[in-house]
């Protein structure tokens, strides 16, 4: 197999709802109000409640893991928050090969909004087996 | 509050270590993590996906006056390590600190950054990961 840098990775549409925060919020145990009360949320500025961070960062970790496979591991993974998402919009999961260097692969992953706008950025790094 | 004296005190805790948080690695809660993030592989019965450490332990802690400052917390990023792999039944044992914090102006307004570091080490002693968090106060 062979990887080489600009190949884009399979992308992965999410369809997150109000309900998946509810089921995220209780799984990590991250009970921030802004994630599942709307008046809370509104209280402090924000449109309505608004995904998990760390959840957007699952589904770029999800993005990598379904690529690679069982075909190397993932040694780093790392994501920037650039915007908030809502609930019961498609969330879309992109990435591309950005270096290849013997059996390390590097990618660039990114989430964005219906808009396109990219408001989850980062990236992993992994090395292929032999 | 402005945002300085807020920084004064918490660069006091740079560095600052909070006792380790035990857990161990339940099949049970693999599976409701897996389904709540909306991952149907396999291989998550077992083994924990990218991001589950964060639901094993805090990756980072309550710092009461960071709250003096602005209304409301956002996440800024998360940079994970995996030196080994985590399974069911593995026992966690992880360790958060304080590793900076500072204030930068945007667009809208100050923020100020709370930067937490965690290491995971499992029953043998090895570090199986490392986490490094982002808490932005707005």
């Amino acid at each position: 197999m062979s990887f080489k840098v600009g190949d884009e990775i399979p992308e992965l549409v999410k369809h997150p709802t109000t309900r998946q925060l509810v089921q995220y919020a209780g799984a990590q145990g991250d009970f921030y109000e802004i994630h599942y009360d709307q008046d809370y949320a509104r209280s402090v500025g924000l449109p309505g409640v608004i995904l998990h961070g760390l959840l957007k960062a699952a589904f770029l970790g999800q993005l990598v893991t379904d690529w690679l496979g069982d075909r190397g591991r993932l040694k780093t993974f790392e994501v920037s928050y650039r915007g908030i998402d809502v609930p019961d919009k498609p969330y879309r999961c992109s990435g591309k090969i950005t270096k290849v260097d013997g059996r390390q692969v590097e990618v660039e992953v990114w989430g964005e909004d219906p808009a396109g706008q990219r408001t989850t950025v980062g990236s992993a790094t992994v090395e292929m087996a032999s | 509050m402005a945002v300085t004296s807020v920084l004064e005190r918490l660069k006091e805790r740079i560095g600052v270590e909070r006792p380790a948080v035990n857990a161990t690695v339940e099949a049970g809660h693999l599976r409701r993590f897996a389904e709540a993030i909306g991952d149907p592989n396999p291989r998550w019965l077992n083994e924990a996906p990218p991001t589950f450490l964060v639901a094993l332990a805090p990756a980072s802690y309550h710092v009461p006056e960071a709250e003096e400052f602005g209304k409301g917390w956002l996440n800024g990023g998360n940079r994970f390590e995996y030196l080994e792999p985590v399974k069911v039944g593995d026992e966690i044992s992880a360790t958060t600190k304080l590793a900076d914090a500072y204030e930068k102006s945007g667009s809208s307004g100050t923020l100020l950054f709370i930067i937490f570091e965690t290491e995971f080490k499992n029953q043998h002693g090895s570090m199986v990961a490392r986490l490094r968090g982002t808490a932005i106060r707005r």
